[in-house]
């Protein structure tokens, strides 16, 4: 093979064989491995996406549009490269393969599957189009959560796409589909090696149709602090990782608080105009959670569940997480107990239940943590709540904290298992809270997952200053719930209100009959956790609708309260009861700011923070706004900034403008290489 | 003219593989265990020879495992699924020595290499061992480049399709790797 003259020292190379594997090392891998493809295909079923660019192919064809020579030759050409080079490269590879030729399974193996498919695709596949945003975002749901698996909606069937073809012409395009826009295909751990559950966003409604717009709360704030890291490090985080909802409640605002831990938090309500678009306005609804006197600090029962395999050994796992529970550990008191488990790597008790006090004692343990070794499940998880529940603190927080950078090979493999028992466990009253570290293996989904599953909370701790904030000045909204499965439900009036269009929140969204049913669980929020939503609304006859009205059966419907734009509902349950409590409040247009500059420090940031998020993951919305002018709007809503977070952002809103320029539609479209770069 | 006797074998592995692919990728989880049960020994095997040690090995090849489970759904057969889990697996190696320190640590762990091979005069074993330190001491594109034509001996138009490159370019890092390591070879 090679074309250099013959004595090649390089052909010395091929001499060397690698070991066979060691059985067991194969048999852990295999076992990882199925557990990453189950989670993966809870994950998928959830969303109706079975293969990968069928779903998408109006915009293949739409990028083709204009060259029809190559709309046909394309496919054609590659068919044929590839029936020449597949085997061909097969049989190169086989020379050194050290696998055994396996028995004959011809075409039929796999004409056979899409044969039903199609079957299946046949009947109208209403799923897909009806309901595009519903699926994904149903974590939030009793069962439900990334990892669970509800039966296949009908929609999940429909695999292939659903262009009637024959079984054979669907195994000529799949052989020879164009590799058409890598940055549409859902890959979920490249080019970053970390895994995050992809959705759809949130669409446009009219308040005609669909005047009911339900959510789960989401005080998390990883996604925030992983896009920053990435930005910082020189990378456009992939769209999924984007959650509009975690960057905006990322930061402090001013909301007033609630006065008494009864009716733990209160509405702040504001309308003002959409930075990016002048004929609509965003409707901002802004909580703050309760913060209990010191007299009614709860002691707290916390058990570390640390992961100490191999992939932790680097300066910003272990190490890091090390200094992290530091400043934890300083702010805990007397009445708190700590303990440490360890999992992969080393596994057990590293320290038994000790009072917070005992700060050398804990320190100590903490020190002698050390990463090594491949991950080996144990039985992590069960020792970690045992520990808890031996020395469960009735009246105040029991909870382990799960910290790792991505294995979540605790000891039970099956992840709707280990959902279950997290579920379990939380309603004999230990919560879960996760904190994820490092970069390259960071599984998103599955910490969203068991964090949401625990009723705590999943961060991302990307640097020392970022714990300080997360466990240093938000303890209290991390460890001390105050409310919990919060929802909101905001019914728009059609009269005022044309269309709407919830930004983020994606991942949380409701069926609009979850708000009431107090089964459904929801979102937690912890003492001084600020929650912001924003919707972007099109008022009546403001001109910017983008659904046309209908033309047949429209009934108009008489105005129902006058000039209310909306109203808002919101549910919640207090942290010892099972029962929801609710708060009702009208929007009116006595909140609506006719100019932007009028709306408060607060209103301008969250905006500017939303038209960042937007622009970062490409959104079909708001993409127009440059990166100059939400720098401008961010810096006009900076305010006090005490924390110095906002200032951070604007900062980053340059690291960004430089990553993405404006004029840069698509950065994912200059990868030339391919999905695995 | 490949032969055909040869293409039956091939041609049947190959539908298997892409077989056992669209199962997996339709949801089915045994399908998914056969193809990474397939796989595995490629795997690791790549890993070893581009490590040069167990511990690395084994690491990379259950962190392969892991991403091909949760990306199986993005696979799009553009690509021949080997050179697809090449591509992971090289990736992968990356970067975990990319994430530093572990490099260093193993780095005389290539005397491993060869001990049960076919046993060669003492001095060529040494060059041999110089020979695998060196090229895997090289900057990423010209590892790989060197590892996939010369100890996975497959062609550099394979080579070029796992590193989503062009042939002329793979011959263009190993050119590139030849002059790096002139004072050795």
């Amino acid at each position: 093979m090679s074309d250099d003259q013959m004595p090649d020292p390089f052909d010395s190379l091929k001499a060397t064989q690698a070991p066979d594997p060691r059985a067991d090392a194969k048999q852990r891998a295999l076992a990882a491995g199925m557990a990453a493809f189950e989670a993966a295909q809870k994950k998928s079923e959830a969303t109706p996406q079975g293969n990968p660019w069928g779903q998408r192919l109006t915009s293949i064809i739409a990028s083709l549009k204009g060259i029809k020579i190559m709309d046909m030759r394309l496919p054609i050409g590659t068919a044929a490269l590839a029936l020449i080079v597949l085997p061909l490269g097969y049989q190169l590879y086989s020379t050194t393969s050290m696998t055994p030729a396996e028995v004959a399974v011809q075409r039929p193996a796999i004409v056979a599957p899409q044969a039903e498919n199609l079957a299946k695709a046949e009947e109208p596949a209403p799923v897909v189009t009806a309901e595009p945003v519903a699926p994904a975002p149903m974590q939030d749901i009793a069962a439900p959560s990334a990892l669970t698996r509800q039966a296949a909606p009908a929609g999940a069937v429909v695999q292939q796409s659903a262009i009637g073809a024959s079984a054979d012409a669907m195994f000529e395009r799949e052989m020879a589909m164009p590799a058409p826009m890598p940055s549409l295909i859902a890959l979920p751990t490249e080019p970053s090696g970390d895994t995050f559950t992809s959705f759809d966003e949130q669409r446009l409604k009219t308040a005609a149709d669909e005047p009911v717009s339900t959510f789960s709360v989401d005080v998390d704030t990883a996604s925030y602090a992983y896009t920053r890291r990435m930005l910082e490090d020189g990378f456009v985080p992939e769209p999924d990782a984007v959650r509009i909802e975690e960057l905006i409640n990322y930061f402090p605002y001013d909301y007033p608080t609630a006065t008494s831990a009864a009716v733990p938090f209160q509405p702040t309500i504001g309308v003002f105009p959409t930075p990016w678009n002048s004929k609509t306005q965003l409707l901002q609804i802004g909580i703050k959670g309760y913060v209990p006197t010191v007299e009614e600090g709860k002691p707290a029962n916390l058990v570390f569940l640390i992961d100490t395999s191999g992939s932790m050994d680097e300066s910003d796992k272990l190490p890091l997480l090390k200094r992290a529970f530091v400043l934890l550990v300083d702010q805990l008191s007397a009445n708190d107990t700590v303990s440490i488990v360890v999992y992969a790597g080393s596994a057990g008790v590293v320290l038994e239940p000790t009072v917070a006090t005992d700060k050398a004692k804990i320190l100590a343990a903490l020190d002698d943590l050390s990463a090594g070794g491949s991950t080996a499940g144990a039985e992590g998880i069960e020792l970690a709540y045992r520990l808890a529940e031996s020395h469960k603190v009735s009246g105040g927080t029991n909870r382990v904290i799960l910290a790792t950078d991505g294995d979540f090979n605790v000891g039970i493999d099956d992840p709707e298992k280990l959902e279950d028992f997290i579920k379990g466990k939380r309603q004999s009253g230990t919560t879960l809270s996760v904190l994820g570290f490092g970069r390259g293996n960071l599984d998103d989904a599955t910490m969203q997952a068991l964090a949401q599953n625990g009723n705590g909370n999943a961060s991302y701790i990307s640097s020392f200053r970022e714990a300080q904030k997360i466990l240093v000045e938000e303890i209290g909204g991390t460890l001390d719930m105050i409310a919990k499965d919060v929802k909101f439900q905001v019914e728009f009036n059609p009269a005022v209100v044309n269309e709407y269009r919830l930004i983020g929140y994606e991942t949380r969204a409701l069926n609009r009959e979850d708000f009431n049913n107090d089964k459904v669980d929801a979102g937690d929020i912890g003492a001084g956790h600020t929650v912001t939503a924003l919707y972007e609304i099109t008022p009546v006859g403001s001109g910017a609708e983008m659904i046309d009205s209908l033309r047949y059966g429209q009934t108009t419907e008489p105005p129902v309260a006058g000039d209310e734009i909306a109203f808002l509902r919101m549910r919640y349950k207090l942290p010892e009861s099972d029962v929801s409590q609710l708060i009702e409040v009208p929007v009116t247009p006595e909140v609506v700011y006719r100019d932007i500059t009028d709306a408060s420090n607060d209103m301008r940031f969250a905006a500017a923070v939303a038209a960042f998020g937007q622009k970062l993951k490409g959104s079909n919305y708001g993409g127009e706004m440059g990166w100059a002018e939400i720098e401008a709007l961010a810096r006009s809503g900076r305010g006090a900034d005490d924390s110095g977070y906002r200032v951070e952002f604007i900062n980053l809103i340059k690291t960004a403008s430089l990553l993405k320029p404006d004029t840069d539609s698509d950065p994912c479209d200059l990868s030339t290489s391919g999905d695995c770069e | 003219m490949l032969g055909l006797t040869a293409a039956s074998p091939i041609e049947a592995r190959h539908a298997l593989t892409r077989a056992l692919v669209t199962r997996a990728q339709n949801g089915d989880a045994a399908a998914f265990g056969e193809l990474i049960e397939d796989h595995y020994d490629l795997i690791h095997r790549t890993a070893w020879k581009w490590c040069g040690n167990r511990a690395d090995a084994e690491d990379v090849a259950q962190d392969v495992c892991i991403k091909l489970g949760a990306a199986l759904a993005g696979f799009d057969h553009r690509s021949a699924f080997s050179s697809w889990v090449y591509r992971i697996t090289l990736n992968a190696v990356r970067d975990m020595q990319r994430a530093g320190k572990r490099r260093g640590q193993y780095a005389d762990a290539y005397a491993e290499v060869t001990p049960d091979e076919q046993p060669p005069e003492q001095e060529a074993a040494a060059t041999s061992r110089q020979l695998w330190a060196a090229v895997r001491e090289l900057p990423d594109k010209q590892r790989n480049a060197v590892l996939l034509v010369y100890a996975e001996e497959l062609s550099h138009a394979a080579a070029a399709e796992i590193m989503g490159i062009k042939e002329a370019t793979v011959s263009f890092h190993v050119h590139e790797a030849r002059k790096t390591l002139r004072g050795l070879l």
